[in-house]
């Protein structure tokens, strides 16, 4: 299963919201969809999900023009909301059914979720007496019960305590250990590198980044060290300008080339008692900060 | 597309029918109407008790009459007391200027000075609109005069009473008849399409602010949301509607013995099927075109405190077309052109060509040309109305304008 973006392009008005959005996810794997606020994430996912029609562009799966009948999608919106009158069971079987489940199976597959994530107790408990986590499994439920292909999750772990999110946590990877595609999205960095392979990152409409997380970091420049050491001055002292104090207390030396690195790390380790020494590889927000604070 | 539509359907119609304010107020409403029809059973038994007549005559108000020909004093009490069967009158034989103050006392309740066979001063204190009075003082005049001219009292009170054989030959619609019900049907079609539209509006709006929207567009089609919407509430409306007027019907037929003198009420449950067919045919179509704007205003709200100024311009519209109905239909002229073209523009027709179908003869081919601009008018502002929906449901914010929603109409 492949699911692909190709060059979409939307405009609202005269606002132009997304340029050129090309990206690719497969079946099995997480994807993260990231970017900061108002850079077209949403209106990405809407595009994908046909809530509404690119200008330009399209949608393939497999290689071919999706076919929104077929291929069912689940959705966890940033903004969380559901009918706080009525109650749990009653809306959680009408969103399965109308995602195309029968009433059998919507109430089965409901039942079978409610029990999952322990809400059993709730079933005939109106939304609006729950906390605020327990109404977030409840969504949950809406985007997972009638088993869709493709599963878009936006700060699915915002709002949740350590044991609940777990328990998503846990949901999630098996939903992905079935081979389904799932797009991430999230501000919470260390999420998407625990669940994601590939990552998008989106700015001012456009695609500034994309590809598999490991490959982003192998190919950054790898020509800075981290060191870690108690004779701290004295390497600073030796390298002045290229060797910089970090907020963490370790030292960032950034080499002409990478080519120097084995020559440095030797000298290093000769000439200083060392407690670490390694190659700097960005951290996930390094890269986004990195690659969003400007533009837009 | 028809599966999520009905799914929705059965989703909306469960909230209705599973809401306790809904049903409470459906339940009492038709348990009022119930003891109302029920009433006469049983207050008939208290009045049938044979109290003596006499006594009652003693609680009647007092009505002085006054005569500036002494002589014909008695004539004239005996001629005011054959017309005034409601009132105690008596003779006052004092000054008449006094009878002012009687009557401001309160000593009596109006007051007759009769000042010769063709004149008369009334005294009352707060003239009633519905005063009716003067009307029958000229009819004890007239009997003053004829039995001052040798006939008996029963004489000159027969021929007053116009023992006159009549016989009306209806050829078109009987106002007389049809008006008690027109009124309550018109009436019924004001309030639910108000009532029925306006929680569209809300229902719409209270999803968008509850976000619950945000999974909904993303789940069905805007139409299937927006049909299914409104033909929901557009069944709860007739179920509710057919429960408080079945229950007035099966109770009053039930104590129709007892409605003695129940004109109005038997021109009311008398109606014939084919304006009720009628009344069911406009009351769908009108709510539809209405219930389907209103949701659409509800799709441009974000917040539900903004509801009440958005939809004003559609309760203005509507209301407007109600008060020249409810005015035509008073008035008893329900073909002046005014009314004429209001029943067939859409937005007025439901209520006006009911009105005049119901009160005057119309020709069949107004009355299938009316129902086929209605019905095109419905189709039209049910595919407008799901556009501005869908583009609405997804804005948050500010609320658009007339201007920016006519955008949205033009843009695919």
């Amino acid at each position: 299963m492949q699911l692909t973006l190709n060059q979409i392009d939307k405009s609202f008005g005269a606002k132009k919201v997304l340029r050129g959005i090309s990206l690719s996810a497969e079946g099995g794997k997480a994807f993260g969809l990231l970017g900061r606020n108002g850079a077209g994430k949403t209106t990405t996912i809407r595009i994908l999900m046909n809530v509404f029609s690119a200008d330009k562009g399209e949608v393939l799966f497999d290689g071919k023009p999706i076919d929104y009948t077929k291929i069912k999608f689940g959705y966890l919106p940033e903004e969380r909301g559901l009918y706080a009158k009525r109650k749990i069971f009653e809306q959680l079987v009408f969103f399965a059914e109308l995602n195309g489940l029968s009433h059998g199976d919507a109430v089965a597959s409901v039942n079978r979720w409610l029990v999952r994530f322990g809400m059993t107790e709730y079933a005939n408990k109106r939304l609006d007496t729950l906390s605020k986590g327990n109404q977030q499994k409840i969504q949950m439920i809406t985007a997972l019960a009638h088993n869709p292909q493709i599963i878009v999750l936006d700060e699915p772990f915002s709002g949740l305590d350590p044991v609940n999110a777990m328990l998503l946590k846990a949901v999630v990877k098996e939903e992905i250990a079935k081979g389904k595609i799932l797009f991430l999205s999230s501000h919470q960095m260390s999420y998407i590198e625990e669940f994601c392979d590939s990552i998008a990152i989106l700015n001012g409409g456009q695609v500034v980044l994309t590809g598999d997380i490991y490959d982003i970091k192998r190919n950054y420049p790898r020509n800075r060290l981290v060191i870690r050491s108690t004779e701290r001055d004295a390497i600073l002292a030796k390298y002045q300008n290229a060797c910089k104090l970090c907020e963490d207390g370790s030292l960032l030396l950034t080499l002409a080339s990478p080519d120097e690195k084995q020559n440095v790390m030797k000298e290093l380790s000769e000439s200083f008692d060392l407690d670490e020494v390694k190659v700097f590889e960005p951290t996930l927000n390094d890269i986004f900060v990195e690659y969003t604070e400007n533009a837009i | 597309m028809m599966k999520q539509f009905r799914t929705i359907l059965k989703f909306e119609l469960k909230d209705f029918f599973t809401d306790k304010k809904f049903v409470g107020f459906t339940l009492i409403l038709a348990l009022i109407i119930a003891v109302v029809m029920f009433f006469p059973r049983f207050s008939g038994s208290i009045s049938i008790s044979d109290e003596p007549v006499q006594d009652m005559n003693q609680d009647l108000p007092i009505m002085l009459v006054h005569s500036a020909n002494e002589e014909h004093g008695e004539i004239v009490k005996q001629s005011f007391q054959t017309v005034f069967f409601g009132y105690k009158v008596t003779l006052y034989s004092g000054e008449a200027s006094d009878l002012e103050e009687k009557v401001i006392s309160g000593e009596a309740a109006c007051a007759f000075a009769v000042s010769g066979l063709d004149s008369y001063t009334y005294y009352v204190n707060d003239l009633s609109m519905y005063d009716s009075n003067t009307a029958h003082a000229n009819d004890a005049m007239s009997i003053y005069a004829m039995v001052q001219s040798g006939m008996t009292y029963e004489e000159a009170a027969r021929i007053l009473s116009g023992a006159v054989h009549q016989e009306i030959v209806t050829l078109g619609k009987d106002q007389t008849n049809n008006f008690f019900y027109t009124y309550i049907m018109i009436m019924v079609l004001y309030m639910a399409i108000l009532l029925y539209g306006q929680m569209v509006a809300s229902n719409v709006a209270s999803e968008k602010s509850s976000r619950a929207m945000e999974l909904l567009v993303t789940s069905a089609k805007p139409v299937s949301m927006m049909f299914g919407k409104v033909i929901a509430s557009c069944l709860a409306g007739l179920t509710q509607l057919t429960v408080i007027f079945g229950t007035a019907f099966v109770s009053f037929n039930l104590n129709r013995y007892y409605w003695d003198d129940g004109g109005i009420m038997a021109s009311i449950f008398d109606m014939p099927l084919e304006l009720l067919l009628y009344m069911l045919l406009f009351f769908v179509l009108g709510f539809f075109i209405y219930a389907f704007m209103y949701g659409a205003i509800g799709s441009t709200v974000s917040k539900l405190e903004d509801i009440g100024t958005s939809v004003m311009p559609i309760t203005i519209l509507f209301v407007a077309a109600f008060i020249v109905v409810m005015m035509a239909l008073s008035s008893g002229e329900v073909n002046t052109p005014l009314v004429k073209a209001c029943s067939f523009i859409p937005f007025t027709s439901p209520m006006a060509m009911f009105v005049r179908i119901v009160m005057s003869t119309v020709p069949w081919y107004e009355i299938l040309a009316s129902v086929v601009i209605l019905i095109a008018s419905v189709i039209g502002v049910g595919y407008f109305a799901a556009k501005i929906y869908r583009m609405g449901v997804l804005l948050y914010g500010n609320k658009p304008g007339f201007g920016n929603i006519i955008k949205m109409l033009r843009k695919k």
